[in-house]
């Protein structure tokens, strides 16, 4: 149910991602700072990958936030679920992501790990279906943005859902993802690591569909010296060390995932230019192309030049953002619920 | 067992003046020749729900797999934790908010049988039909009650329960439609005359008048009783002398309870029979589900022990505090211990009739083998009304299906409804989907 008359809250960004490139924790801290701006809310983070690390990695991050403004025994208690896709979930073979393992690794001079996480297992997280189609119940009509940048696999699932086709249809305003090369170029890494999954997307998906193609994130690079410099801060910050432990220092970080959140959160504030409506068309090799056509749910980012400068100065804002508590968004008949309540612990023991 | 090619009828009634006592299994319902094909004990299932959340420090183990030392509040299991499955992680999605604002008690209550959000309203109201009322549909042909729906507090239908959400979503957990909700029978008199009487509820003034001339049903139905007793065998003449003993001793447990709440106040408001302390009136309840259960009256029971929301203090064991507001406790120690003094008692008083249950034989198993008894709440954490990780048990093993005497944990989020939609297969009722769910919760019956 929807109350007539009340103020949607800030749009709720469902972000899905493999959590394997420096990008998407860069695109998490993005999210984090849109979120401490009540510009957006986090509602939910998926992972298209059997790795336990990610979830842990994303798991820290919340953390991190959420504790520098409510301080780590509130924190836990306000974390979103993560999703992680059930696959294999080992933890990943050994080595295989060094920003995952230099982060989780991290201990202070106590040898005691530097970040808390709350996922031990496989069942500390969700299945990742589960937990977008539950967070999407719990948003406003038209007033969620899903953000995917890894391979469209989960997202193929939730087309298959009892009453997904529609639920999505009723709430989410736009799908962003970070996939595919226009107006053409060589097999782009998600589109190609689940080739059918991406046309299930693109197909089963009836709601506005924008893609941050390849061409773009690896345009737009975050620097690297605001690493150095916008973080500082904070003495410890779980991002900068996941940087840090990508390629040697100092080096500038492709932004795939980026553009795409910047887009998701910030559709109007004209920093890409849009291509005509038409149809993303996915080859058997995962090239993509693109059809115009006036009835087209499809688009792609376009670089403007003009505006390179500016967006990743926006970039390193709201990544290095430092998190400032904030009122409470509670309905009012909630806050009314919570004197009734207290009200009711006054009152003298009912006759029995 | 006696050998007779033609067998008495799994229906078999005693009857006489109106009364009609149902058969529990018998080993003479059983021809001889077919001893070894579908002779099987029917399963059942029953939900006993609890109210305003858990401590889960209390209820949730530190460790999966095998059941070892049980945490504090499901202590009283620990006879029975061969006979336990806990179940970790599932969630109800429709009990949360999902922009409705406050009235998680009203809406989890509402969600818990339904899986569906409830309209938040005081009048118009609207859930779902309950998937236990799925099953009755389906399997309550062979019983006499497709199903029962019991209580032990106010069954009021009407009013504000929760911040806007009608009584009705509070005070019900069966819904035989989407705007139809069973109200619970809470007088243990009515339920038993429902059981074994006339069929209809009387008075308490039809009532007393009768209680001049009352004899016990047994008495009427002595004929009757006398004539199948020279038909059995030393086994089932056994079996039947205790069930019908367990009939009386429930009459007995009324009429105490009645001349008890006769002395206490003439001018109470509870129903005329509702015994004054909760774990009499517990234990009537759940002797009556037993003999139901055993003489197979029904195979779906659902069993709201008190409502949420409830602010009942707990005289019985020192807590005058209203229960509710206690468990909205801001992590003080103190409130914490009461509602966890509250918990135990509940599973106290379940784990006496889940004994009960194990110790009546029936076939090779027990009844309580032939069971799936779910004992849970709507909520988690009380304090904090979360729908998650909701605290669930099932006792018994629905006829040598689950693999009982373990802990498993669940994904998070992952749907309540795919247990339902498990229970529903094990009691022969197919669907696809019901509410939420994503599947049938698998893992019950493996070692």
């Amino acid at each position: 149910m929807q109350f007539p008359g009340k103020a949607k809250p800030p749009i709720g960004i469902v972000f899905d991602c493999a959590m394997g490139k420096i990008d998407d924790a860069l695109a998490l801290a993005m999210l984090h700072g849109f979120d401490g701006k009540n510009e957006a809310r986090i509602a939910a983070v998926g992972l298209c990958t059997p790795d336990l690390k990610a979830a842990q990695f994303c798991d820290v991050v919340g953390l991190f936030y959420a504790s520098a403004t409510t301080g780590i025994a509130r924190a836990f208690m306000h974390l979103t679920p993560i999703g992680l896709d059930g696959g294999k979930a080992s933890g990943g073979p050994a080595g295989s992501s060094p920003m995952l393992d230099a982060t989780l690794g991290k201990s202070g001079p106590d040898g005691k790990p530097v970040y808390s996480t709350t996922i031990k297992n496989l069942n500390d997280t969700a299945e990742v279906s589960t937990l977008i189609r539950n967070a999407l119940t719990a948003q406003d009509d038209q007033n969620a943005v899903v953000v995917l940048t890894g391979p469209a696999t989960d997202f193929a699932k939730l087309v298959d859902m009892y009453g997904l086709k529609e639920l999505i249809s009723q709430k989410v305003k736009l799908l962003c993802m970070a996939a595919g090369a226009f107006p053409d170029g060589p097999p782009e890494p998600n589109v190609k690591a689940d080739i059918a999954a991406a046309r299930k997307v693109l197909a089963g998906w009836s709601v506005p569909i924008v893609a941050a193609g390849y061409e773009i994130g690896a345009e737009l690079r975050f620097p690297g010296e605001s690493i150095e410099k916008d973080f500082a801060w904070s003495t410890a910050h779980p991002v900068v060390d996941a940087y840090r432990a990508c390629r040697p220092m100092p080096y500038d970080a492709p932004s795939w995932a980026m553009a795409a959140m910047l887009y998701a959160v910030r559709p109007k504030e004209n920093y890409f230019k849009l291509s005509e409506p038409g149809t993303i068309i996915v080859s058997d090799d995962g090239r993509t192309s693109f059809a115009a056509s006036d009835n087209g749910r499809h688009r792609y980012l376009i670089l403007d030049p003009a505006q390179k400068e500016r967006i990743v100065r926006t970039y390193t804002e709201l990544a290095s953002a430092k998190p400032v508590a904030r009122k409470p968004r509670r309905p009012v008949d909630e806050k009314k619920d919570e004197k009734e309540e207290k009200k009711e612990e006054k009152k003298p023991e009912p006759a029995n | 067992m006696m050998i007779t090619s033609k067998a008495l009828p799994r229906r078999a009634f005693l009857r006489g003046m109106g009364t009609a006592v149902a058969l529990p299994f018998l080993e003479a319902m059983v021809p001889a020749m077919a001893a070894t094909r579908n002779t099987r004990p029917p399963v059942r299932m029953a939900f006993v729900y609890v109210p305003n959340g858990i401590i889960m420090d209390g209820w949730n183990p530190d460790y999966e797999g095998t059941l070892g030392v049980l945490p504090r509040i499901l202590k009283p299991l620990e006879p029975f934790k061969q006979d336990v499955l806990l179940l970790g992680n599932l969630t109800h999605n429709a009990g949360r908010a999902l922009l409705d604002g406050a009235g998680d008690h009203g809406r989890c209550s509402a969600a818990y049988l339904t899986g569906i959000h409830p309209r938040k309203t005081l009048v118009d109201i609207k859930a779902g039909v309950s998937f236990d009322q799925i099953v009755a549909k389906q399997v309550g042909a062979h019983t006499r009650f497709p199903s029962l729906e019991l209580g032990m507090e106010d069954a009021r239908q009407a009013g504000d329960c929760d911040s806007g959400y009608s009584c009705a979503y509070t005070n019900n957990l069966a819904w035989e439609s989407e705007s139809q909700p069973l109200p619970p029978v809470l007088d243990p008199r009515a339920l038993f005359e429902r059981l074994f009487g006339k069929g209809q509820t009387l008075t308490p003034e039809a009532r007393t008048r009768e209680n001049l001339y009352r004899r016990s049903i047994l008495d009427f139905v002595s004929d009757d009783t006398r004539k199948l007793e020279a038909d059995l065998g030393p086994t089932d003449r056994r079996k039947l002398d205790e069930y019908l003993s367990s009939i009386r001793e429930i009459e007995r447990q009324i009429e105490r309870a009645e001349h008890d709440n006769a002395q206490i106040d003439p001018h109470m408001e509870k129903p005329y029979g509702i015994p004054a302390d909760f774990a009499e009136h517990f234990k009537l309840m759940t002797d009556m589900m037993t003999v139901a259960f055993q003489s197979d009256l029904t195979r779906v029971i659902t069993f709201l022990v008190t409502h949420e929301g409830t602010s009942r203090p707990y005289r019985e064991i020192d807590i005058p505090d209203g229960h509710h507001p206690l468990t909205h406790h801001r992590n003080q120690p103190d409130l914490i211990e009461k509602v966890t003094q509250i918990n135990s008692y509940h599973v106290k008083q379940f784990a006496a009739w889940i004994g009960k249950m194990k110790s009546i034989k029936e076939g090779d198993s027990s009844l309580l083998d032939n069971c799936m008894i779910v004992y849970g709440a709507g909520l988690s954490d009380g304090n904090r009304h979360l729908h998650e990780d909701l605290p669930t048990l099932i006792a018994g093993r629905g006829g040598d299906y689950i693999k009982s005497g373990r802990r498993i944990v669940y994904r998070r989020e992952t749907p309540m409804c795919n247990l339902f939609l498990a229970m529903m297969d094990r009691m022969g009722v197919h669907a696809e989907h019901f509410g939420d769910s994503t599947g049938r919760l698998d893992g019950l019956d493996l070692a």
